[in-house]
């Protein structure tokens, strides 16, 4: 692939039409060309817009990025000329009293040329593209693949413990998580994205392009990241009333660091010492939440292992899986994080060699977003639209569709919150 | 002065039997006959009054969907906004796409097709002008169906596009889908017959000696449009049934459980909404092809490639609806052929604003108000055309798709080209319809105040869209603004700011529309104000009725310009001949006789009125639905009855001499 094929095109386009126009500075043209090029160059710079397209952090988003620059230059020198042309056009011809014109119906040479010029910048458009789009589509060198499910208003992750997955990276049961999808550093992983309800779209604009999440198919969607570090995005087929609140990250982390991740998710549960507010918080989740949420470990007092049952509440049947909450830092489809404001800024804007090890400390007490979380415990369709209102649930027969207000009182609250803080 | 003649029905024949006055033998569906009262706009099948009509009840839904957008850009003004609710906001995006669309743009475009081709191609009136008020009213009554969901429950809240499952009824348990599938369904009604009538229209009744080749560019694009109608309506059509079943009958078109595929509806959505795309713009192309000639004293650079490039991309628009699908999970075989074909129609596109400015080049050029918004659409179209082929890089539109970027896009495309082109449209068309030419300078204010409204609205989105914005979002947060240059707080802050200097341009317009009417200080426009070029212009302002008293014999493109200029054999110069008076005086010495015009009739209003009924009955009361079912069987029976002429007195007496009518001619029947 050669980008620079459309550019020159441009600049035989660009000559012809200076030729014509036989009083036009041709420097005044360049120069607006430049300027048109670097506005746009800029746009590609800007800092801290977490979910930027023109910023790739690997290979996939970097092949479309190495596209679309060159198109976006070419696209932009086109207009310019468009723009002078009728600029001059508007200028020179204005009626200062000339006579009125001849009559010319048309030059052919002229317009047959005008038409071959576009022909060819988008046949030098069109050869890299088709490329591209193959070179995305390949999925024969895989190395971890990850189940990606959507559903109103939030994304599942979901490692099958088989194949490359237990081999390689000894993933030996299925890890069940939400919100943020971990992934190792220049590791080419396959999304296998589906639906459970209607049709989202996958979209971490660092890594790769998005992808529908579809009902009844399973779409494949390639990243890789090149640095460690958290990279945003966010549902982009509008799928109902939160789309705006379904969000997502993705976590690159170094090799070792994906390694200590793993064996902690993989690490069986310990329940709150007895007595503890925490340990009263466990009741309380056992009682309230885990009919839908699972976390997996919790047993009743009798020893035997509860298992939540989304399916009987939930439209999607399914809610997001807690078991290990506090590793992860964000909550309720990734709209809101767990951690307050300064330990969220260490997290984001650590070093590529410091970021491990700050994402694996998880959420700590000090370090907690009371508030948000609260909030949402305290009513959560108030802090995130949601069809929860027990009245109007004809149509599903008295299923949800994300969560319902739960009526906790606050100490339940309080001990709720102490005993998610123990789910690391 | 012509002669408006009944047809005489009793010319006796020896041995035959007398034939019956039908208006007398069917007393009770006698044709209303001719009033200068309101009540003759309801029964009217005149194309011009019909023309008028619609462009009224489009520019109330043009406030109506613009007052939608300002709610979403308030709402949109900063982080977390706080103006509606997520489920206000989904109806608000959902019914301003669909008012813009199927509203306005669309019946907007059919107000100045009804209007002015028939008069472009030197006919009285359309083929089927029953038809033709059958299709108003459809479209009226459809819209007001559709915005009635506004009062009763909640308007749709799917987007315009729709997207199954979240269409059904466990996604969307309020009525306001089903009033959204059944109010497209009546305005499709709409559509399809005014697409048939018009293509009868301009294949059948063009004045004598007018080939297609000579034909008013503006007519040209208006019979592509009427075939991509012709064949798009269907299928959204089909589609719409589809979910109607699915959503009042419980079928299973749509639903995954029962083995269905989701994919399906997008199919067929697009393969009707990017022909739609081309139904939505073609218009104004056709109306800037006449501006831009009229405005540089020179005949349109290329003509026939203007023609046949809106003819190809007429053709090519078939074959580029995955466009919008690249990131639903075709297979990259399909998403490269249509990534290809995109690119491929940027080509007949790319011609058009070549021949635009190469019109002008060499010209005369003039700047009223109809000029500026038609070179307005040029730069911005060319923007909007240019981000269309960034996206049509499938792999690069996997990063913009359902971003601001988009938005800003297909913006460019529709408000800076298509509506663009019809305010440039009812600039210069409206001293042929009113008499008045509206005001310059408040027109210059309306233009200038959209063209930095409507940048300032849509500009700042390409950013908002690159930096990773998506659609449809109810709020945008702080966490994900970015804090340089191109964060997402400042830009959206200025796209709202400049919403509401766009509505301001718009009220210029409507000042300007009051100011020209009421005051008493403008004066009656003179004939032929533009000094234009084509066939509409070779009439009365207004026209009469009956368009021209004598249908003039075509010999050149361009008509009316060859009749008032020729070029002199020694030194080439250009110089007028006659005046737009002279001309027109010269046509009228020799008017037509027996000219038979459409007379009203009650029924295309009343059939109509029926199809909201059966709808409003489809989604709450079966037995209503019967009652509208017997009304519309009904008033079809009374279609099929009337009679084809009106009263006697309806007519223009006999002239002087001429003995009465004698022909046996009947008015057309519609």
């Amino acid at each position: 692939m050669n980008p620079n094929d459309g550019m020159n095109d441009n600049l035989n386009d660009n000559q012809r039409h200076g030729d014509s126009v036989k009083k036009t500075p041709r420097r005044r043209l360049w120069a607006l060309a430049a300027t048109g090029a670097g506005l746009l160059a800029l746009a590609g710079c800007a800092k801290d817009a977490p979910q930027d397209t023109w910023q790739p952090a690997g290979p996939n988003a970097e092949q479309i990025d190495n596209l679309q620059q060159p198109v976006f230059l070419v696209a932009g020198i086109v207009g310019v000329i468009v723009f002078l042309a009728v600029g001059w056009a508007v200028f020179r011809y204005r009626d200062r009293g000339q006579g009125i014109p001849e009559q010319t119906h048309g030059k052919p040479v002229l317009e047959i040329t005008l038409t071959v010029i576009p022909v060819l910048i988008l046949i030098g458009v069109a050869i890299p593209t088709a490329s591209t789009i193959f070179d995305l589509a390949k999925t024969d060198d895989t190395e971890m693949i990850v189940n990606v499910t959507g559903q109103q208003w939030w994304w599942e992750y979901d490692y099958p413990a088989n194949g490359d997955n237990a081999d390689r990276y000894g993933i030996d049961a299925p890890i069940v998580t939400s919100g943020q999808l971990v992934i190792p550093e220049d590791t080419k992983v396959l999304l296998r994205v589906t639906s459970r309800d209607v049709i989202h779209s996958y979209w971490i604009p660092k890594l790769n392009g998005k992808k529908d999440s579809v009902p009844g198919r399973v779409h494949p969607l390639r990243i890789e990241g090149s640095q460690p570090g958290i990279y945003a995005g966010q549902c982009t087929e509008f799928c109902g009333l939160s789309h705006a609140y379904m969000r997502m990250e993705t976590v690159v982390l170094s090799r070792p660091d994906f390694d200590a991740w793993v064996a902690n998710q993989l690490s069986s549960y310990t329940p709150p010492a007895a007595g503890t507010l925490a340990a009263a918080g466990e009741s309380v989740f056992i009682s309230q939440c885990a009919r839908c949420h699972q976390v997996n470990g919790l047993a009743n007092a009798d020893g035997s292992l509860i298992v939540s049952a989304p399916e009987q509440y939930v439209v999607s049947g399914a809610a997001p899986n807690l078991t290990h909450l506090m590793t992860r830092n964000t909550f309720a489809g990734a709209s809101w994080d767990l951690l307050n404001s300064s330990c969220r800024d260490d997290v984001w804007n650590a070093t590529p060699e410091e970021f491990g090890a700050r994402y694996l400390a998880g959420v700590s007490e000090p370090c907690l977003n009371q508030k948000d979380l609260r909030e949402w415990l305290r009513n959560a369709p108030e802090k995130k639209p949601m069809y929860a209102d027990p009245t109007k649930l004809q149509e599903t027969d008295g299923k949800y569709r994300g969560m319902p207000a739960l009526g906790l009182t606050e100490d339940q609250i309080d001990a709720l919150v102490a005993y998610l803080l123990e789910l690391k | 002065m012509a002669i408006i003649e009944r047809p005489s029905a009793d010319v006796a024949v020896a041995g035959a039997p007398t034939v019956v006055k039908p208006s007398e033998a069917l007393g009770v569906f006698k044709r209303p006959a001719a009033t200068s009262s309101w009540k003759d706009w309801l029964v009217t099948v005149d194309h011009k009054k019909l023309g008028i009509m619609y462009g009224v009840a489009a520019f109330f839904f043009f406030i109506v969907g613009g007052l939608e957008a300002v709610l979403i850009r308030l709402q949109l003004m900063g982080p977390e906004g706080k103006v509606l609710s997520a489920d206000q906001y989904n109806q608000m995006f959902t019914m301003h796409a669909t008012t813009m669309v199927f509203l306005f743009v669309m019946p907007m475009a059919a107000a100045f097709a009804n209007y002015f081709v028939p008069l472009q191609i030197g006919a009285r009136d359309v083929a089927f002008p029953r038809i033709n008020a059958f299709g108003f009213w459809c479209f009226l009554f459809g819209g007001i169906f559709l915005n009635t969901s506004w009062f009763l429950g909640g308007a749709a809240d799917g987007g315009w596009f729709m997207y199954a499952p979240n269409s059904s009824t466990l996604f969307s348990p309020t009525h306001g889908i089903d009033f959204w599938v059944l109010g497209l369904q009546i305005t499709g009604i709409a559509s399809l017959t005014g697409s048939i009538n018009l293509i009868v229209t301009i294949l059948n009744m063009r004045a004598p000696g007018m080939k297609l080749m000579r034909m008013p560019i503006f007519t040209w694009m208006v019979l592509v449009v009427q075939f991509l109608l012709l064949f798009a309506i269907p299928v959204i059509t089909v589609a719409l049934f589809l979910l109607s079943f699915q959503r009042t009958f419980d079928a299973t078109f749509f639903d995954v459980a029962a083995g269905a595929d989701p994919l399906l509806w997008q199919h067929l959505f697009w393969i009707f909404g990017h022909p739609e795309v081309y139904i939505l713009i073609l218009p104004s192309f056709g109306i800037v092809s006449e501006i831009i000639p009229v405005f540089s004293k020179k005949p349109l650079f290329g003509y026939p490639i203007v023609a046949l490039s809106g003819a190809a991309i007429g053709f090519v628009g078939w074959g580029v609806w995955a466009h919008h699908m690249f990131s639903s999970g075709l297979g990259p075989v399909s998403v490269a052929v249509f990534s290809l074909s995109t690119m491929a129609i940027a080509v007949p596109t790319g011609v058009k604003i070549v021949n635009w400015v190469m019109t002008m080049w060499g010209g005369k050029l003039t700047f009223a108000t109809p000029m500026l918004f038609a070179i307005g659409l040029v730069v911005q179209f060319t923007i909007g055309g240019l981000s269309g082929v960034t996206h049509s890089v499938a792999p690069s539109d996997t990063q913009q798709t359902d971003t601001y970027y988009i938005v800003a896009h297909f913006h460019y495309v529709l408000f800076g080209g298509a509506i663009f082109g019809l305010f440039a449209g009812f600039y210069y068309w409206w001293p042929k319809m009113f008499r008045r030419q509206l005001n310059e300078t408040l027109g210059k204010w309306n233009f200038w105040l959209m063209v930095v409204g409507m940048n300032m609205t849509f500009g700042p989105m390409h950013i908002l869209g690159l930096q990773g914005q998506p659609r449809r979002m109810q709020v945008w947060t702080e966490a994900r603004a970015g804090e340089g240059f191109f964060n997402l707080g400042f830009w959206n802050f200025i796209a709202s700011t400049g919403s509401l200097i766009l509505s301001l341009g718009i009220l210029f317009f409507i000042i300007n529309v009051v100011y020209t009417h009421k005051s008493k200080k403008v004066a009656i426009a003179p004939l032929d104000p533009w000094d234009a070029r084509s066939l509409e212009w070779m009439t009365s302002n207004p026209p009469v009725e009956h368009n021209f008293d004598s249908i003039p014999n075509v010999d050149h493109l361009d008509e009316f310009f060859h009749r008032k200029y020729e070029q002199d054999a020694n030194t080439h110069e250009i110089k007028q001949v006659a005046t737009a008076e002279e001309v027109l005086a010269d046509m009228n010495a020799h008017p037509d006789e027996h000219i038979h015009m459409p007379s009203r009739s009650y029924w295309p209003i009343l059939v109509a009125l029926a199809l909201p009924i059966i709808c409003y009955g489809l989604i709450y009361n079966r037995l209503l639905m019967a009652v509208g079912a017997a009304f519309l069987l009904l008033t079809m029976f009374g279609w099929a009855m009337e009679p084809a002429t009106a009263p006697d007195d309806d007519f223009d007496p006999p002239a002087p001499g001429e003995g009465g009518g004698t022909t046996k001619e009947l008015a057309p029947l519609g």
